[in-house]
């Protein structure tokens, strides 16, 4: 639906995006993930047409639009900021385009209502938009696109500006949305949170660059880079080397002890490697336990976040871990108190 | 939300001191002296009289002030016209805004009438506009522009364009360039997107320097004066001329309070008229 062919963006010496290739594919939910100033923005701004790409090319459907104006490109825009026009009523916001489109009176009138009615703000033609709350006017944002029927819709940050709650409502009322509409979303934003709950893929961006494309299980699970793993969710990431391949597990020296981690094909002798583990799959072991390897160290602090508590652990040969454990386990652990940690080989994911 | 409102008060305190010793108490003195009687030598007579206003409300007196509102409404209107597109180039120019609206406010380093003699030398029938045109044969003989309400208009624009333009800046300045883009992003060509989006949005500095090139150019006299000759005068010249010349300060302070009155209504109305709940007047 939406193509992207050695796409550069360069502003003075500044690449903000550089050399991206991307493949958006029909009716599908996909996210452009990353930290400020990845390049996410300016890649949703050139498929809008508000940039325009210093080398390579864009393609919406099968057109080519590197020479097409942003008027007249079958995208539409939920901007960051919702942009409403403010001397215009909420029916007069959402009629623009089809106006714009020269479409009859009458048609307008239909759709307008159709799309406050898919927003749920039918009874709020009438009013002015400065009247709205921000989630309202967020409501009318995307009923001002959407009433269009692009190909494609390009939301920047939609929820940005909402509080915690009613980001959370309007996720799910979105992925509902783009769902029955059956319209290609290309959706921005900096909240990994955000991105694995809506998407059908997620693209994670750095420094201009496309670091890892895939489902959010993927890239929650199956980090290929240190930079996936830090940005989605929490993790603990160790360097090691490889020192053994001649178990049913490859094992890694890290800070002079020893974890055993999964055979890839690719492992090296002696190879330097980063590995991701997350908190969640990390345990305080007890010493009956049969795990395959232990790390020892000692408790360090504990933090309760609700459903369970974070335990920072600080690792013989001076490595910090957190680790989650259920609520409780760690009461009478006193501060330098010895424990030991430990999790599945397969827990482990080998990052380059 | 203003806390402290002693504090207020005392911060504002010189100003408003200020605005009673030379606005408030003045104007009620002209409104006093309006209605007494003159003593014909530039004193007065403190008795009650409308004689001031039947005078100034006569055909002759009227008819300059009539002139005066359509000489600042026209210079005022060319002004817009002008400013607007200047006003849009510098608040949107990547590089030297800061030496265009220096460039613009230099004329205010020197005297206006310096600066219309200036006007005079260029408009005179052997000035430099009519000796260019006649030394290239576009004209035979010189055109008649001194003395004339072309002139009058010229003045009046170039003495307050700058009025106009600089909140017009402002307001163009400030516009968020997002609402820009999502009228493009709907399918609104540039030029649809200027007449529907920019142009409402900037009103208000429209309106801000309409009543700021309209007010100051109608009470003028100094345009007049240079450019206007011995005929064509303007409302600020008859009020100077009651004051000054015929020592009458009743017919002045009546005038005087005719155009205040006038003035207030104008914007009154031009308020009223671009700040209509219809906004499509402009489509």
């Amino acid at each position: 639906m939406v193509q992207l062919e050695n796409v550069t963006k360069q502003f003075g010496n500044y690449k903000a995006v550089n050399e991206l290739n991307l493949n958006v594919r029909a009716g599908e939910f996909l996210t452009l993930l990353g930290p400020s100033g990845c390049g996410k923005t300016t890649t949703l701004r050139m498929i809008a047409g508000f940039e325009k790409p210093t080398s390579g090319s864009v393609k919406i459907g099968e057109k080519k639009v590197d020479h097409v104006e942003p008027y007249k490109r079958e995208a539409n825009t939920v901007f960051q900021s919702y942009a409403l026009f403010p001397h215009m009523t909420v029916s007069e916001n959402v009629a623009f385009g089809l106006k714009m489109k020269k479409i009859n009176k009458q048609e307008i009138a239909e759709r307008v209502k159709q799309a406050l009615k898919m927003v749920q703000l039918e009874s709020y033609g009438d009013r002015s938009v400065k009247q709205l709350s921000g989630g309202q006017q967020q409501r009318i944002a995307i009923a001002r696109a959407i009433v269009n029927n692009p190909k494609v819709l390009l939301l920047d940050e939609p929820l940005g500006a909402l509080d915690l709650k009613l980001r959370k409502q309007m996720q799910m009322e979105l992925k509902r949305l783009q769902k029955s509409l059956g319209i290609t979303f290309i959706y921005v934003t900096h909240d990994q949170e955000e991105a694995l709950t809506m998407s059908d893929r997620i693209v994670v961006m750095n420094e201009g660059e496309i670091e890892q494309t895939g489902r959010p299980n993927e890239i929650y699970e199956k980090p290929k880079t240190r930079f996936v793993a830090n940005f989605i969710g929490e993790t603990n990431i160790f360097k090691g080397v490889v020192d053994n391949l001649n178990g049913n597990y490859a094992s890694l020296k890290v800070a002079g002890q020893h974890v055993l981690i999964p055979k890839s094909s690719n492992l090296k002798e002696a190879e330097e490697v980063y590995i991701s583990v997350r908190p969640e799959n990390a345990k305080i072991s007890d010493q009956q336990q049969d795990n395959l390897f232990v790390l020892t160290g000692e408790f360090k602090e504990k933090v309760y976040i609700g459903t369970t508590t974070k335990i920072v652990v600080e690792l013989n040969g001076g490595m910090e871990m957190i680790v989650h454990e259920s609520n409780g386990k760690m009461d009478g652990v006193k501060k330098g108190n010895p424990i030991s940690v430990s999790w599945e080989p397969a827990d482990s994911v080998i990052l380059r | 939300m203003i806390k402290n409102i002693k504090l207020a008060y005392s911060l504002l305190s010189p100003s408003m001191l200020w605005l009673l010793l030379f606005l408030v108490i003045p104007v009620a003195m002209i409104v006093v002296i309006s209605f007494t009687v003159s003593d014909g030598y530039g004193g007065t007579i403190y008795e009650f009289s409308l004689s001031s206003y039947k005078l100034a409300f006569s055909s002759f007196y009227l008819k300059i002030i009539w002139q005066s509102v359509l000489w600042a409404f026209a210079a005022s209107v060319i002004c817009l016209v002008m400013a607007y597109p200047f006003a849009y180039f510098i608040a949107r120019v990547d590089k030297g805004k800061n030496i265009l609206l220096f460039l613009v406010m230099i004329p205010f380093w020197s005297n206006l009438v310096v600066r219309l003699y200036s006007w005079n030398a260029l408009l005179n029938d052997g000035g430099v506009i009519n000796n260019i045109l006649m030394h290239f044969g576009i004209i035979s003989e010189p055109v008649k522009m001194l003395y004339t309400s072309f002139a009058i208009i010229v003045g009046l624009v170039y003495g307050f364009l700058p009025f106009m333009i600089l909140p017009i800046y402002s307001s163009i300045e400030q516009l968020d360039k997002s609402y820009l883009e999502a009228a493009e992003d709907l399918g609104a060509n540039p030029v649809k997107t200027f007449f529907r989006v920019t142009l409402p949005l900037t009103l208000p500095g429209i309106i801000a320097g309409f009543i700021m090139t309209f007010v100051p150019a109608i009470s003028v006299f100094v345009v007049a004066d240079l450019l206007g000759g011995n005929k064509l005068v303007m409302v600020g010249n008859v009020i100077r001329d009651s004051f000054l010349v015929e020592m009458n300060w009743q017919l002045g302070a009546a005038l005087s309070i005719l155009l205040m009155v006038l003035v207030l209504l104008s914007v009154l109305l031009f308020m009223k008229f671009t700040s209509s709940k219809d906004k499509k007047f402009l489509f």
